[in-house]
């Protein structure tokens, strides 16, 4: 699968990647952020399933990123 | 009905992730930005909601509608059979992508997602994918917790007033 950005980034000239292109909408980014931020750093579910089942996930999406 | 413990809230989503509100807080902010933001139109928004509610036969999101968005019988017949063809073009270049993100991500191509971006511009398409991956999301959510089906007629759907139900 293709890891290449197919949009540009909000700051022409600057790399593309996740954070830079999600920034072209930067409202809801920042609300993702914080919802993300949320999963990670709170709640009863430990850290380590979080990311086992993170990893399992974008195996079987086949998410290269 | 829905075999997690519900706790109290406005919608059968709410009442279950009412469980973590920090996390539901966050959550309905978030999802509400596609409507605030403005990027994309509320009437794309509510065709590719509805499209992938659809593709995933998910009646708990179908049953709810736009009040601001009014779409005849045809249409939603349209939107539920997957037949395109009488949208225009920003609204089927936006149904395209929204055709891809459930079930056929790994099809989706670079001439589709150029051709939205000439359609509804850069941070449209951004806001617009973003949106779709989230619609996903949501029927996901619904089906596998098995909430209960509620038809609503709502300001910013999912959302009413920023309750996401």
């Amino acid at each position: 699968m293709s890891t290449k950005p197919r949009l540009a980034p909000a700051i022409p000239g600057s790399e593309a990647d996740f954070a830079s292109l999600m920034a072209q909408a930067p409202n809801s980014t920042a609300l993702f952020f914080e919802l993300y931020a949320e999963f990670w750093q709170n709640g009863v579910v430990a850290e380590e399933i979080k990311e086992m089942t993170r990893m399992r996930n974008a195996r079987i999406t086949d998410c290269g990123y | 009905m829905t075999w997690i413990d519900e706790v109290e809230g406005a919608t059968a989503m709410e009442r279950v992730l009412a469980q973590r509100p920090e996390l539901l807080a966050r959550f309905k902010a978030f999802y509400r930005s596609f409507w605030e933001d403005g990027l994309v139109s509320r009437r794309v928004l509510e065709l590719c909601r509805l499209r992938i509610a659809a593709i995933h036969d998910c009646a708990q999101e179908w049953g709810i509608r736009d009040a601001e968005v009014a779409l005849t019988q045809p249409q939603m017949e349209a939107l539920r059979s997957g037949d395109l063809s009488n949208f225009d073009p920003p609204e089927r270049a936006a149904l395209e992508l929204a055709e891809r993100v459930p079930y056929q991500h790994h099809q989706l191509t670079d001439e589709e997602v150029v051709h939205a971006e000439g359609l509804l511009g850069g941070p449209g398409t951004v806001s617009l994918l973003t949106a779709l991956a989230f619609f996903d999301v949501v029927c996901r959510l619904r089906l596998t917790l098995e909430l209960d089906e509620e038809s609503a007629l709502l300001a910013s759907p999912p959302l009413a007033d920023g309750a996401m139900v």
